[in-house]
Order: C-alpha cells, then sequence, then structure tokens
C-alpha cells in the first residue's frame, strides 16, 4: 500500500457545536479506530457557519470530513464516516 | 446516572435556546406557544408514542424554564403566554427546586430481579440454594422469581454461573441517596421535599426527563434586558465547560450583558484560609474530625439527615457566600448572580440571602446561543490579579478543596484528610455509621457529585473532557489540547 494523503477532518468548536454534543466528539482518541486515526489529520475549527444557515435542516454539531460537512454528529458517526473515507 | 449527552438534554437546550431568542426579541409575550411546534415538527419520528405528546413535554420544559412549579400549578388550558405574562410581571419562588411531569413519567414497575433466558436451568441451582426467600421455582428447564415472595436482596444474581439475572432498577429510585424520590399510588413519581436534598441525581438519571429543574433564569435575563449592575459570579467549575479560556468566557459573559465577573475561586480563598484555621483550633483542643461546608447538597444532608454533623461542618461560608458579599461591599447596588454547575446552590442562595440569582452552565451555553456569542472567537478579557487563588479553581474537583486548606495550613501539622467523592446511597449509609464510630480522620472533604462539581446537574461537557481542557490556556485550543497528552505519552514511548 502506497503511501496516502491523510483525511483532513475538522471539528467544530465554536460554542454552539461544542455545548450540544460537539465535546464529546474531542474523545476521539478513546473512540477512533487507531488505524483510521493514524490516516486523518484531525483539527479544531473556528464556526462553520452551518448552524446558521437556515437552508440545512441538519444540527450541531458539524464536522468537516475533506470537503463536506455534516451534521448532526454523534461518536458513532464520525467513526462511520471516518472510516469510509479513510478506505475510500 | 445517564450519559450527559443524550437525546434529552439536546432538547432542553434547544428549548432554553428559543425561548431566550424570543425573550430578548421582545416576542415571547405572543409566540411562546409557537416554541413546541418550531422545535418538533410535523415530518418528526418521535421518540415518544408521537408528536402530540412531544409538544406537550416541551410544553412543559418551557413552563420549567419560566420557573413554574409543575406539580402544583399546572393548568393545562392555560396557554403559555398567559403564563409568561405572569413571570414577567413576577418572579416565581425558587424553592423547590426540582417538580415533576406525571405525564412524562413512565411510572416503571418496582425495581425488581428476573431471570433472563440465559438460564440453562443448571443441575447445580445455585440460585435455588442461596435464595433466602426460597423464591425460585423452576418450569420448562428455566428458573423463575416468584415476585410477591422476592426480597430484591440480588443473592441470585451474585450467584448465577450465567449472569442470567437482571436487576431492572427504577432510575430515578436508585439515584436518590436519601430515599426522597417515590412512586405514588399510581405508579408516578413524586418527590417528597422533606427529605430531598436538591443533589438534581434523579434528574439527571430519569431517561423519560420527567424530573426537571425549575430555572431560574427569568429573573436573570430580566436583570440584563432592564440594564441593571449585574454581577456575574462564576464558579470554579466553569473552566472546561466551553471551547474559550476563562479570559475569554468573562469576556462573553460581558458581551451578554453582565456588568462585571467575578471568579468565586476567589471566595474560596477566603474559605479555604477560614478552615485551614479551624482545623488547627480544633486539632490543638482535640475536637475530633471536621467536614468542609462547600458542598450546598451536602448541608442540606446534615440538616435534614444527620443533625450530629452539624457541629462537624465548618462554619466557614461558602465560596459563594463569600464572594456575594465582597461584591456587595463593593457595590452595594449590584445585583450577584452565581453561575455555577449546581442546582443546590439555589437553596443556599435563598438561605444566604446576598445572592440575587443562579443559574447554571447549560443554561449560559443556552444564554450565548442565543445572544450568538461564541466563546471561542472572544478577545481575551483582563482576570485582574488572580495569582493568590489560582489553586482555588480546584475547588470544582474531588480532593481540590481539602488540597487548598492543606495549602494555608501554618506550620507542619500531620493532617489525615478523607475525600468523600459523591454521595450515593451506599455513601449515604456509610456517614449514617459515623454518629457512633467517627471517622479516622481530621479532615473531611464531601463532594455530593461525585468527581466534584466539575459532574454537577448543570454541566455541559462529561468529566473527562472538562478535566482535559482545564488548566493555562487549553481550552483557547480544545482539540490540541486533547491531543497533547496523547503527544507526550509517545515521546515518552519512544525514548
Amino acid at each position: 500500500m502506497g503511501k496516502r494523503e491523510k483525511v483532513l477532518v475538522k471539528i467544530c468548536v465554536g460554542t454552539a457545536c461544542f455545548v450540544q454534543g460537539g465535546a464529546d466528539l474531542l474523545l476521539y482518541n478513546d473512540f477512533l479506530d487507531p488505524v483510521v486515526l493514524a490516516n486523518c489529520e484531525i483539527e479544531g475549527s473556528s464556526c462553520l457557519g452551518m448552524c446558521k444557515m437556515s437552508s440545512t435542516k441538519a444540527r450541531p454539531p458539524f464536522v468537516q470530513i475533506g470537503t463536506e460537512v455534516y451534521g448532526d454528529m454523534t461518536q458513532e458517526r464520525f467513526c462511520k464516516l471516518l472510516a469510509e473515507a479513510v478506505n475510500a | 446516572m445517564l450519559e450527559l449527552n443524550n437525546q434529552y438534554t439536546l432538547i432542553k437546550r434547544r428549548v432554553q435556546t428559543e425561548v431566550l431568542k424570543q425573550f430578548f426579541d421582545e416576542t415571547l409575550e405572543q409566540d411562546a406557544d409557537k416554541i413546541p411546534f418550531l422545535i418538533i415538527p410535523k415530518e418528526r419520528i418521535p421518540n415518544r408514542c408521537c408528536i402530540y405528546k412531544e409538544r406537550a413535554m416541551i410544553r412543559y420544559r418551557i413552563m420549567a424554564m419560566l420557573g413554574i412549579d409543575i406539580e402544583r400549578f399546572d393548568d393545562e388550558m392555560k396557554p403559555l403566554t398567559e403564563y409568561v405574562k405572569e413571570v414577567m410581571v413576577k418572579d416565581t419562588p425558587a424553592v423547590p427546586i426540582l417538580t415533576t411531569i406525571s405525564t412524562a413519567c413512565s411510572a416503571c414497575p418496582p425495581d425488581r430481579y428476573l431471570i433472563s433466558d440465559a438460564c440453562r436451568g443448571c443441575f447445580a441451582r445455585p440460585c435455588l440454594a442461596n435464595c433466602p426467600k426460597d423464591c425460585i421455582t423452576f418450569s420448562h428447564g428455566q428458573a423463575h422469581i416468584e415476585e410477591d415472595r422476592c426480597i430484591r436482596c440480588g443473592k441470585c444474581k451474585e450467584v448465577c454461573p450465567f449472569h442470567a439475572v437482571v436487576h431492572i432498577p427504577v432510575p430515578c429510585e436508585e439515584a436518590c441517596p436519601v430515599n426522597a424520590v417515590k412512586k405514588n399510588e399510581d405508579g408516578y413519581v413524586e418527590i417528597d421535599y422533606k427529605k430531598c436534598i436538591s443533589c438534581g441525581r434523579c434528574a439527571m438519571s430519569c431517561p423519560f426527563g420527567a424530573i426537571v429543574e425549575r430555572s431560574g433564569l427569568i429573573p436573570v435575563v430580566k436583570m440584563l434586558k432592564a440594564q441593571q449592575h449585574v454581577t456575574a459570579m462564576i464558579a470554579p467549575a466553569i473552566e472546561g465547560q466551553f471551547p474559550g479560556t476563562l479570559a475569554q468566557i468573562k469576556q462573553a459573559l460581558l458581551s451578554c450583558g453582565f456588568s462585571s465577573v467575578v471568579e468565586v475561586s476567589q471566595g474560596a480563598e477566603t474559605t479555604s484560609i477560614h478552615e485551614a484555621h479551624e482545623l488547627t483550633h480544633r486539632k490543638e483542643s482535640g475536637a475530633g474530625y471536621m467536614t468542609t461546608s462547600c458542598c450546598p447538597a451536602y448541608m442540606e444532608v446534615v440538616d435534614k439527615h444527620l443533625p450530629f454533623l452539624s457541629e462537624r461542618r465548618s462554619e466557614a461560608l461558602s465560596p459563594m457566600g463569600y464572594i456575594a458579599q465582597w461584591c456587595k461591599e463593593q457595590n452595594p447596588e449590584t445585583k450577584t448572580i452565581f453561575i455555577g454547575p449546581c442546582l443546590a446552590k439555589k437553596v443556599e442562595a435563598i438561605r444566604l440571602g446576598t445572592i440575587d440569582g443562579v443559574m447554571t452552565f447549560s443554561e449560559l451555553a443556552s444564554l450565548f446561543m442565543a445572544k450568538g456569542v461564541d466563546v471561542r472567537e472572544m478577545e481575551s478579557a483582563d482576570l485582574g490579579d488572580t495569582a493568590s487563588f489560582e489553586d482555588c479553581r480546584q475547588f470544582a474537583v474531588s480532593s481540590g478543596v481539602a488540597g487548598c486548606v492543606l495549602n494555608r495550613l501554618e506550620g507542619t501539622q500531620e493532617v489525615n484528610v478523607l475525600p468523600i467523592n459523591g454521595i450515593d446511597k451506599k455513601m449515604f449509609r456509610a456517614m449514617k455509621i459515623w454518629e457512633k464510630r467517627p471517622p479516622e480522620a481530621d479532615l473531611i472533604e464531601v463532594m455530593c457529585c461525585e468527581g466534584g462539581c466539575i459532574n454537577g446537574p448543570g454541566t455541559i461537557v462529561k468529566p473527562s473532557v472538562a478535566l482535559k481542557l482545564r488548566g493555562g490556556n487549553k481550552a483557547a485550543t480544545p482539540v490540541k489540547a486533547m491531543r497533547d497528552p496523547l503527544v507526550r505519552s509517545e515521546m515518552h514511548e519512544r525514548k
């Protein structure tokens, strides 16, 4: 397996995301598969602006994986989406 | 207790945010009844039986947020706007701080032991041999418990080699350390306020959200809107609850309309000094053990259940008491608002009389969202000179109070510390025994919540997250702060 680009992940740590479950995602070291984790570059991000958009039905917390932004993030969903992104 | 983040807490936060948004837009008196429809839209797939019941529950949550004692003053025919008009004119009394929503209560059957299909109907049958009431019977090759004879001792569960016996508790009753939560004859939840210590464990445990706190938020936002001089007194546990440093949290509060912000840790310094003196004095006079007095739920335990401890607890005021006094000395006109993780502080605030309002971190989060304040984007406010009480921020963590008291002892003394890390049923029973058999300690630090105030009922994030964000500027970059300890341990391994 050749060396691949790491998947860039941004966890929104704006107040609205943080207090509505986003803080739980910060424990990713504890709940992510280490193999998946090794292939991700995870960083915190200022408000992605999604919570202020009325067009979207998704709710905080938001996470950006690659170029896609996902709402209603939970630890389980985060694991699943990251695994998919890494193996894509 | 339930995980901190669940459907219920998230929806509660949304309700609070919407109510506050309408309050500041001055539309609450007309539009309050629209909020249940906004939060539970037609398309929603309900978690309860139907969206209509969910909407009715949202209505009750709004009532709780308005500070209404639902148990006594629920009038289903009365629109929310009428309630809003009433609370705008006159604040509701703050106690009792908990109330119940009987229609939300699932009327859980009494706690019981049940033998599941995992039972193999084995030959040895330790359940049968060990049951003191002889209530195990066998049919169809499996064991069964005769409900009417079972005394719920749990022996069968302990001895089953297949772990086939399950205990099904009643979450609220199991959580209450002092047996104040009971079922009425219809099976719905009731709180015995004569016994209740306002710790909030039941409210945190009910998976149906049937026990709610009556919020004191409306009186506070009324003060803010009227542009009175309001002082926010932030509890030591606040650090780590928001994605920003203490200085940023202070600035966020100022931009919400608070006139000044003080750290309760400053009052904690006075408490520690007082307790250090008292401890020295007690040791010299051979008066025996002393307990701390800063946990208001513990104070309720002493007043309502264990009166023999009233001469054992320190006479020091809590940090909140001292800081409120100080604020009123600086500016007698100021309104003092305690912002903390605690529900029992509301009871203490009434007793002391120097505190004009109490709100929780969770309510503050809703205020930030309603006002569109992002803690992370805030400039750093000046915290002033914090050198003398910096260590007192540890008051929020189990063993932290004792540490601060020991730091302030004069000379070298041998002090035996016993931290009580959380009062649950078992701990409450153990404390009862102290009357006959005093514990072998000089200083007993009592915290009703396990882990300390950072695990209180009004918190936002789990203690495991909060602990990693506390201290220094870690909370300014939450994701990095989470990673850093790991990086360090990896480097350690490489060496």
